[in-house]
């Protein structure tokens, strides 16, 4: 590597926090136009990396050199005005406000000379649509953000940061929320910027994303730099060796669970009141795991919703057992033996200040009352442990606030929680996202486990590798409507794929 | 929306009906007007709508600076108090030469365009207190403000002595404040409602053509984006709250000319009356939205149903009850458009 | 946008379908506060007397607010009131007077003030008065009902010495409550009060009365909110009894208050502490109050205060209903005044005070 074409380099980089080294002597460098990934597993040191690099944290020890000279940025926004931006994952926008609004906060184009503290929402619209055409977006300035899909609020995070005139950026976990043609566009525009001379600098778990998009790959773990190697003399399996350290030829555990024959649930015509969910019908068998695949907005979600009452039903008819069930708000639906795993995490599915056991409990309450009304503190604390055992969830306590675990531990945590409550049909929406692969196989596991314990689980994934590797039977979903239905050991994306452009 | 005749009947109830929940609002005051109406002729002749105008150009700038604290996400309790210490200023300064039991007995009048900056500045004061706690030490709004509410009132017992101050200078009452710009009838168009007009397109301005109104919005919308992205935040809360305090302070400066004269109840429970004008309007609690526009409609209505209720001769115990659950449903319909519908 | 439209399409509508006025006689009347106890008598009678002249009473209430009031004075101006009748919320400042008094000139309506004094210089209020036809101020003398209740009180205390004085020294300690800071009333019923008691005393060779807190010297306890309340003087006689009381040998042994919600307050307080409660042998620390509540009488009846001074509620609603009634037909406003009530200077008719120590 000619020292010329580097662009940015972090070498010897030290982070310690109150009893964990975060960072130990992590380096990265990143060549000018070219994308470089950056992997390891959560925790392993790549978002404090980040941090460092921003000015979020301020690193204990090392040098940070951009085009050569050393640099200690302060806060985002000095690193900004330097040409380097981030796009974080969870994307951090005022959502009442439009999209050129949010593009250009904190900078506003002003009237005139640009002495007086005017906007003239004039040049803002020119200059938005300036990025917005080079980029392709399609997307009106003067959209509100929350009335926008997020994979669009991305775009709009992308544009800024390409507004900036940035020469390193740093998407995290990119394409989280895109649909496939979605991440398409992404392609071409980080493609774009590549070909401009940017670095960027790309998280993501998905490992055939990064080996299509990236020029290098930098793998870390435990906070240390394990080896940075060109992308295309890299495969998968060589990319999970040197990030969890040892082999992991298998991304899936066998898929042993038996299906019965008996029905447990059948689903008719269920239409919704406020999505564009419309007729859609189909049986659950015991002991099966019934995938939903689909692009981003084409009722996945909608589906669980609907069937769980925590979206109202205009019409359509549920059957558990052959008996019709109401399943008309949420309570009612736990009582029927259903659990819903939401899609996002942080939003509707842990409470963050409050402590694992708390988490764990919240939804079996009444099972730990003594005399009918006093919560018995040892009940709740077998349960959890009960929990914590049989989910392998790492903590150091039950009184551990569960904001401070892992993605994946946080996700165990709300599986134990849901399993107290005995439920007999699991609805579990998107339940690895945002989790590293060591704990995604675990998470397989422990739904393949719970089919085997004759319950039945439906589950809805935007990655096709996961759907056809866990599920026994895959629905697949497009524009509401249900497109088609394939087998899980003999079905291929393209199929898949095919089926999901259907009414889209 | 799609065509509405495409829809089958029942969407269509649909459709209407929730047409009619997102204006509710407005239906249920123009039936309520209606009503008067009908009871008592007079309240849409030509007098009666002078004076509600007139009423709604008093309560309208505290009212402005109130939803800027709002839109932040915030609140702020100190208005009411502000104003009557600014009333009081007001006053003493501009009490007639001569008049007997003059406060500052050697002062003749001074400049009312001083007078008026100066009760602006000691607002904006008091603004600065209230935003600089909050954005630097993170403390809430309410706490904040309701100690602010308490010392400034304090401030006022202390100078004020108690007293009650009269005889103002007509400069500053009857050729100024109180001023008919023309009249109708009997009916007089005060110039207050003049500088209320120019005050709220200021402050229209304010909000939405300067970088300081844009950042006021991204912070009340998402505090940390706007932190990001290098927007002082400390500086734009204790902006909007110094504006807020400027426009208390200017409350008080009408007040005590429109009255007549400076009282230790004078301001008394107004943020509370601007505070519900502002949500009737439609400025979210959950911050980050609110229109100029809404904010004028929000106290208009309330001087609508006030004045309606004082030509029905409803009684005063009722007229509580009636304000409040018209809060209470205004609150509830604002909440209802953010809730998403599952 | 939309909802203007929609807004002033409605008021078109409304313009349009609006029926042709009833001429209904209303008399709006404004009331400083509906919390007050002895106003509510008042209104109770008010009416009674309105109707009986023929008047439709309309009470507002402006919760002590000088700006909710004058808001509902100029709204009760354009909807078609006959009289504006006032019960001020700031006694004590003119300019307040004359701002609802132009108001009502301005639609040439009669403006009848009552109860709450408009300012503290007579001489002011004369001129302000004087300058408009139609108007008149119904009210009690302000210096009365603080100087009977001193002459009750001067005699109350001769008449019973040795049994007030607790600790025997030979000098009564007394605690005044005070309604409000700047009321033109409560100025004259604190200083009254204390001053017509003494001029008896030390007419008969007795000491004058003491204030209790020798470090006060203002000599009265006043209510910080300005409403009169039994809430404050609760807690200024809670706060007193801690500190004075028969253990220390320096317990107040009298109690003088400008209203009997205030001597209600007290009374309570002392009652938790053990005095007053009404019992077979229990001490009384007398109490004094004016107004003659129904709460104050009920205690004066069990033993419990000692006396009261009693504003005619139905002489006020009669003098103003009848005063309101000439002046929307037309008449002298005196024309045919009951003539126990004394007209002063032309300006304002005063209603007598009497003792009421009991039926």
């Amino acid at each position: 590597m000619a020292e010329q074409n580097i662009l940015l380099r972090m070498e010897g980089i030290c982070k310690t926090f109150p009893g964990v080294k975060a960072l130990d002597n992590a380096q990265l460098t990143v060549r000018k136009g070219t994308v470089h990934a950056l992997m390891g597993e959560n925790g392993a040191g790549k978002s404090t990396l980040m941090k460092c690099l921003f000015g979020i944290y301020s690193k204990d020890a090392g040098h940070i050199y951009l085009d050569g000279k050393e640099i200690n940025f302060k806060n985002s926004r000095e690193a900004l005005d330097n040409g380097v931006a981030m796009v974080h994952q969870e994307l951090n926008q005022a959502l009442k406000r439009n999209v050129m609004d949010n593009i250009w906060l904190g900078r506003y184009p002003k009237m005139g000379s640009g002495k007086l503290p005017v906007v003239s929402e004039k040049k803002m619209y020119d200059a938005t649509m300036k990025v917005f055409d080079e980029l392709g977006v399609k997307v009106n300035p003067k959209t509100v953000m929350s009335t926008m899909p997020v994979s669009q609020r991305q775009m709009v995070e992308i544009a800024k940061a390409v507004s900036f005139n940035s020469k390193i950026i740093v998407l995290d976990e990119p394409t989280s929320s895109l649909t496939e043609t979605e991440v398409e566009h992404l392609f071409e525009i980080i493609n774009m910027l590549r070909d401009r001379g940017c670095g960027i600098i790309y998280i993501s778990h998905k490992m055939e994303e990064i080996l299509r998009i990236s020029d290098d790959v930098t793998i870390m773990r435990d906070g240390q730099y394990i080896a940075t190697r060109a992308a295309k003399d890299l495969t998968m399996d060589e990319i999970i060796r040197l990030m969890v350290g040892r082999e992991l030829t298998n991304r899936f555990p066998p898929k042993d669970n038996v299906v019965s024959n008996e029905n447990i649930m059948e689903v008719q015509g269920i239409t919704a009141m406020y999505s564009h969910l419309k007729d859609v019908s189909f049986s659950l068998k015991k002991g099966e795991i019934l995938g939903v695949a689909g692009l981003d907005s084409s009722g996945r979600t909608e589906l669980l919703e609907n069937i769980f009452g925590y979206a109202t039903r205009k019409s359509g008819k549920l059957f558990k057992n052959g008996k019709p069930i109401g399943n008309k708000t949420s309570r009612e639906s736990i009582q029927n033996g259903f659990a819903l795993l939401t899609e996002e995490r942080r939003a509707t599915g842990i409470f963050g200040i409050l402590n694992i056991q708390e988490n764990t409990v919240i939804s079996s309450l009444k099972k730990y009352l003594n005399y009918g009304f006093v919560l018995s503190n040892k009940k709740m604390a077998e349960k959890t442990k009960w929990s914590i055992d049989a989910m392998h969830i790492k903590t150091p306590s039950q009184k551990t606030k569960i904001r401070s675990l892992s993605g994946g531990n946080q996700q165990k945590v709300i599986l134990g929680r849901w399993l107290l409550t005995q439920p007999d049909i699991l609805l579990l929406d998107e339940p690895t996202r945002g989790i590293d692969v060591g704990a995604k196989y675990e998470i397989y596991q422990l739904i393949l486990d719970l089919a085997k314990q004759g319950k039945s689980v439906i589950m809805v994934s935007s990655e096709m590798p996961e759907l056809l590797g866990v599920c026994n039977r895959i629905l697949v979903m497009s524009g509401g409507r249900l497109a088609g239905e394939v087998n899980a050991d003999t079905a291929t994306q393209e199929e898949i794929m095919t089926l999901a452009a259907k009414y889209a | 929306m799609q065509n509405f005749k495409a829809l089958s009947n029942k969407d269509k109830g649909r459709y209407i009906a929730n047409w009619m929940l997102d204006h509710a609002m407005i239906i249920i005051i123009i039936l309520m007007a209606i009503y008067v109406q009908s009871q008592k002729p007079a309240f849409f002749k030509i007098p009666s709508l002078v004076n509600i105008l007139s009423l709604t150009a008093v309560r309208l700038p505290m009212a402005l600076g109130v939803a800027g604290c709002i839109i932040l996400a915030g609140t702020d309790l100190s208005g009411g108090r502000v104003a009557g210490l600014t009333a009081f200023i007001s006053a003493i300064l501009l009490q007639k030469a001569g008049a007997s039991g003059k406060f500052l007995p050697n002062l003749t009048p001074p400049n009312l365009l001083l007078v008026i900056l100066a009760v602006m500045a000691i607002g904006a004061i008091v603004g600065l207190v209230n935003g600089f706690c909050m954005g630097k030490f993170k403390l809430h709004p309410f706490i904040v403000t309701l100690a602010t509410q308490m010392i400034t009132y304090g401030v006022y017992l202390t100078v004020s002595g108690s007293k009650q101050i009269s005889s103002l200078d007509t400069s500053y009452t009857t050729s100024f404040v109180t001023k008919s710009l023309f009249k109708i009838g009997p009916t007089s168009v005060p110039m207050y409602v003049l500088l209320a007009i120019i005050l709220t397109a200021i402050v229209w301005f304010i909000w939405n053509k300067t970088t300081f109104g844009k950042n006021m919005f991204a912070v009340g919308s998402n505090e940390e984006a706007a932190r990001v992205s290098g927007v002082n935040v400390l500086l734009t809360i204790v902006g909007v709250f110094m504006m807020a305090g400027a426009l208390y302070g200017y409350t008080g400066f009408v007040e005590a000319a429109r009255l007549g004269g400076s009282t230790a109840t004078l301001g008394l429970n107004y943020e509370s009356d601007a505070i519900a004008a502002v949500v009737i309007g439609g400025v979210s609690f959950v911050g980050g939205t609110g229109k100029i526009s809404g904010v004028i409609l929000g106290v208009f209505m309330m001087q609508l149903i006030m004045s309606g209720m004082t030509f029905l001769g409803i009684s005063g115990n009722v007229t509580y009850i009636i304000k409040g659950a018209v809060i209470l449903v205004a609150c509830i319909l604002d909440m209802r458009k953010y809730m998403v519908k599952k | 946008m939309k909802k203007f439209l929609a807004l002033a399409l409605a008021l078109i509508m409304m313009l349009a379908v609006s029926a042709p006025a009833l001429a209904a006689q209303d008399a709006y009347v404004f009331w400083y506060t509906f919390g007050d106890v002895y106003l509510s008598t008042v209104r109770d009678a008010m009416d009674v007397e309105m109707k009986e002249e023929g008047l439709n009473a309309i009470n507002q209430d402006a919760n002590g607010q000088q700006a909710t009031q004058t808001d509902q004075v100029n709204t009760a101006l354009v909807s078609g009131a006959s009289a504006l009748v006032i019960n001020v919320c700031e006694s004590g400042s003119i300019g307040v007077a004359e701002t609802l008094l132009n108001a009502a000139k301005a639609y040439d309506l009669p403006c009848v003030f009552f109860n709450r004094a408009l300012s503290t210089d007579d001489a002011e209020v004369k001129a302000l008065l004087d300058s408009y036809e139609k108007t008149v101020f119904v009210g009690t003398l302000f210096d009365q009902a603080g100087k009977m209740q001193g002459d009750m009180i001067g005699q109350y205390v001769l008449d019973n010495y040795d049994a007030i004085d607790l600790n025997g020294d030979g000098v009564i300690t007394y605690v005044m409550f005070k309604g409000d800071e700047a009321n033109q009333e409560a100025i004259f019923r604190t200083q009254y009060g204390v001053e017509n008691a003494d001029a008896i005393l030390t007419a008969a060779g007795k000491p004058a009365l003491k204030f209790y807190d020798e470090g006060n010297a203002s000599k009265y306890l006043v209510d910080l909110n300005g409403t009169w309340s039994n809430t404050a003087s609760f807690e200024y006689m809670q706060t007193i009894l801690a500190q004075y009381n028969e253990a220390n040998g320096n317990m107040v042994e009298l109690v003088i208050a400008n209203n009997d919600d205030m001597a209600l307050g007290a009374v309570n307080a002392l009652t938790v502490a053990g005095y007053n409660t009404g019992e077979e042998g229990a001490k009384v620390i007398p109490v004094f109050g004016v107004d003659a509540t129904d709460a104050a009488k009920e205690l004066i009846a069990n033993g419990r205060m000692v006396g009261t001074i009693k504003q005619d509620n139905v002489g006020m609603a009669d003098a103003v209903a009848h005063i309101t009634a000439n002046l929307v037909n037309g008449k002298d406003k005196f024309d045919a005044l009951n003539e126990n009530y004394t007209i002063v200077d032309g300006w304002m008719v005063a209603i007598p005070y009497a003792v009421y120590t009991g039926e």
